[in-house]
């Protein structure tokens, strides 16, 4: 610890606190002000700016490791079901 | 796909014959032929080909992450393409077709695996995860960021998922549809069925442990050993 923090993140429920404002600015729900006012506090706060590196780090590993493929099998099967649901559909 | 598939044919009919709370999820066989008359049979087929059978490959990547296995996934999505259809007529053109296609796996997921597997709610994962959240926030005052960040950016496909998985699934999904999908809290509000507040604390505690988690597994596979890569 006692690394960069800077005076409005030294505690560390303000630091979880600036966690969440950085959740919150990823997520693209912060007012136009609220974004300058993080904006500004990632370039003057080391740790903050790491923590939001981490985060984008993440988001996109997670994002990476989860685009799987579904089988061909599995949309040929769907097709096929859709159209027996038509034909029950009929009566 | 045999007997596994017989059976999941019959639990869905008993699941689409009883009343949803999601609107549009059910389906109403005098609405159905209302909006039949609308459009032909072929017509809708091929509008739903087009527009729904596009988001396969994500639809099966967040089933793989609910039922953890291709097998289960496979007919998880089978089954809310095979509801989609049926409730296409409810589907408002225009409205987000990925979201409602979502919330159609996400209902028939609820309504057949979590009741197949038996299990209570997880009614204690607040205790659980007490102890996995004091960790996180562990890790997030640890420092040495840059490498972590450099470390986690090269941690196989397979840690990522397996950290996903062991976070509790109310998170775990919360995270999936906001993060991977890009769902904003009001689409993942509607697609779980919860209060917007829930999906902000859901997405805040399941991100802090899915951070632990990740970090663990680099520390296991000794990339933050070194202080090696910083540039």
């Amino acid at each position: 610890m006692g690394t960069e923090n800077c005076k409005d993140c030294e505690t560390t429920a303000e630091a979880a606190q600036r966690l969440e404002r950085i959740y919150a600015y990823l997520d693209g729900v912060l007012s136009r002000n609220d974004i300058s006012e993080v904006q500004s506090h990632l370039d003057a706060c080391p740790e903050c700016a790491s923590d939001y590196d981490l985060e984008c780090v993440i988001r996109s590993a997670v994002r990476r490791s989860c685009a799987e493929q579904a089988p061909e099998a599995l949309k040929l099967t769907i097709i096929e079901r859709i159209s027996q649901i038509k034909i029950e559909a009929r009566h | 796909m045999g007997a596994f598939a017989v059976v999941l044919l019959i639990m869905t009919t008993a699941v689409l014959d009883r009343p949803t709370r999601y609107p549009g999820v059910g389906v109403d066989s005098d609405v159905m032929s209302v909006d039949l008359n609308e459009e032909t049979e072929a017509a809708r087929r091929t509008r739903f080909e087009r527009d729904a059978m596009q988001y396969v490959d994500q639809l099966y990547s967040a089933a793989m992450r609910m039922t953890r296995n291709p097998q289960d996934a496979e007919d998880l999505v089978q089954e809310a393409y095979t509801k989609a259809y049926s409730a296409f007529h409810q589907y408002k053109p225009g409205t987000n077709l990925k979201a409602w296609l979502y919330r159609i796996l996400t209902n028939t997921y609820i309504n057949i695996y979590r009741k197949r597997q038996r299990q209570p709610q997880q009614a204690n994962t607040d205790t659980v995860e007490d102890w996995q959240m004091a960790q996180a926030a562990e890790h997030t005052s640890s420092g040495l960021r840059s490498a972590e960040a450099e470390a986690l950016d090269h941690l196989p496909d397979n840690d990522v998922k397996q950290a996903l998985q062991q976070i509790p699934e109310e998170f775990r999904l919360a995270v999936y549809f906001s993060d991977v999908e890009g769902f904003a809290y009001k689409e993942i509000a509607e697609i779980l069925n919860i209060p917007i507040g829930t999906v902000m604390s859901r997405l805040h505690r399941g991100r802090k442990l899915l951070r632990g988690l990740l970090s663990d597994y680099a520390r296991e596979r000794g990339f933050n050993r070194g202080e090696g890569s910083q540039g």
